[in-house]
């Protein structure tokens, strides 16, 4: 699916791009690196082309860290699996924001413009994650209207679920993988685009859920 | 005359000045010289090649490389020094030669198979030519036949391998061994860097060197080329 009307949700959030470069929170950039950033932000638009699909899939059963849903398809992560045991469904998604802004990025980088290359590499992070948000979004509703939650979103390479993984979650999508595509090394191309799953369940079960008690990444920055 | 004109393009490179029209890292600079203006007026005094990258460029880098590990600057403010420098080594190219400078050596830089990240490789390509290498950039996606098959025909003393995903860092592995089994591991240092490999995989692999960012790697190579 792919909607004009969901581009204009898609606003830049300036903290978040120079969070992504590198300033975290504390840092302040020159004044150079914030015109270009806000420059960038204020024309983004017609770079940017999203599309997103997704699927809701009955969860047949969770064995250790394997998970197996409907379309033979299984995911193997511990904190996947302590995630969708506390699930009925879940939603499969995938979404871009297409490839020109990508296009862009590297004729300013082939150019040797590094900064404005990266600058505008970290405005469309931030618009994927938009996106995302808005999908996610999309997938609370459906699951309100049956009175369920919905959990954190969780892609491969987050946590101990490998990138490789990335094949079930397009197996999931049954065909329309809005546009993406995915290399043999699990690459989506075009690059800024996001996959992964959204747990959908009875809210006090899902929504509490954190994985990071069940991880072995003890040094991971999203650590809690 | 000169060391104030070195100095000049010393304290623009830490701006991040390629022009006069650039407002630097601190603002308000615009109508200043910036490198490239600076670059020409060297050559122009007849500053001698050697001093206006070492004394100027790669002093300069220096300072914004120990900045950024101080946390005091930041990846764009890095970037921007590095666009200043890479201008300004364009403009000294065609007087290298002459001059009798040598690369201090050859590196070749690729992306390998199945990834096509290369922000972080192009950083370690503008740092490195600032710093005196020479440097060909493979590309992205690269086959390990192909690396191969480039280091046979360009006789580098570096390599150096990038990859972003956990699922493509394993072909750096399948290059360094398509090296070995090709006879040419011996003959070139082969560095790693991207955000999933760490110091314990470059050696897990067989590689020489890890670089953590782009300061790093050219760190890395500076030691490597002194021993």
């Amino acid at each position: 699916m792919a909607t004009s009307s969901i581009r204009n949700e898609l606003g830049v959030d300036i903290k978040q791009v120079l969070s992504r470069m590198g300033y975290g929170t504390a840092g302040v950039p020159s004044a150079r690196i914030e015109s270009l950033v806000r420059e960038y932000a204020d024309n983004i638009c017609h770079l940017i082309e999203p599309s997103y699909s997704h699927v809701i899939r009955d969860i047949n059963s969770v064995r250790g860290s394997r998970v197996f849903i409907e379309g033979s398809v299984t995911f193997r992560s511990n904190v996947v699996a302590g995630l969708l045991k506390r699930c009925q469904k879940v939603a499969v998604f995938v979404l871009s924001t297409g490839g020109r802004l990508g296009e862009v990025v590297r004729q300013l980088s082939g150019d040797g413009l590094m900064v404005q290359a990266a600058v505008l590499d970290a405005i469309g992070s931030d618009a994927a994650e938009t996106l995302a948000h808005v999908v996610q979004d999309i997938i609370a509703r459906e699951a309100e209207a049956d009175g369920l939650g919905i959990s954190q979103r969780f892609s491969p390479g987050y946590c101990d679920w490998r990138v490789s993984q990335q094949k079930m979650v397009f197996r999931a999508m049954g065909g329309d993988t809005a546009g993406v595509c995915l290399t043999d090394g699990c690459l989506m191309i075009p690059q800024k685009s996001i996959s992964g799953i959204i747990g959908i369940g009875p809210r006090d079960r899902v929504e509490s859920y954190n994985p990071c008690p069940t991880c072995e990444k003890r040094d991971c920055r999203g650590r809690r | 005359m000169a060391e104030d004109i070195i100095s000049l393009i010393r304290e623009n490179v830490i701006q991040g000045r390629v022009t006069r029209d650039d407002e630097g890292l601190d603002g308000g600079m615009v109508g200043q010289p910036g490198v490239t203006e600076l670059t020409e007026k060297a050559l122009a005094t007849g500053i001698d090649v050697r001093d206006i990258i070492n004394k100027g460029l790669t002093e300069g880098m220096k300072l914004m490389g120990q900045k950024f590990e101080e946390k005091a600057y930041y990846i764009p403010d890095m970037l921007s020094s590095a666009e200043a420098v890479g201008t300004a080594m364009k403009l000294l190219e065609p007087h290298l030669a002459q001059s009798g400078i040598k690369p201090k050596g050859k590196v070749l830089l690729a992306t390998v198979k199945g990834d096509l990240h290369d922000i972080g490789k192009n950083i370690v390509t503008i740092l490195l030519r600032g710093a005196g290498y020479t440097v060909k950039d493979l590309g992205n996606d690269m086959e390990p036949q192909s690396i191969v098959n480039a280091v046979r025909e360009e006789n580098p003393q570096f390599l150096g391998l990038s990859a972003l995903l956990t699922s493509t860092m394993v072909n750096m592995r399948d290059t360094i061994q398509a090296l070995e089994e090709s006879g040419l591991r011996d003959k070139v240092k082969v560095i790693i860097g991207g955000a999933p490999v760490s110091e314990e995989y470059a050696k897990s692999i067989g590689a020489d060197g890890y670089g953590s960012d782009g300061f790093q790697a050219l760190a890395v190579i500076g030691s490597l080329t002194s021993t």
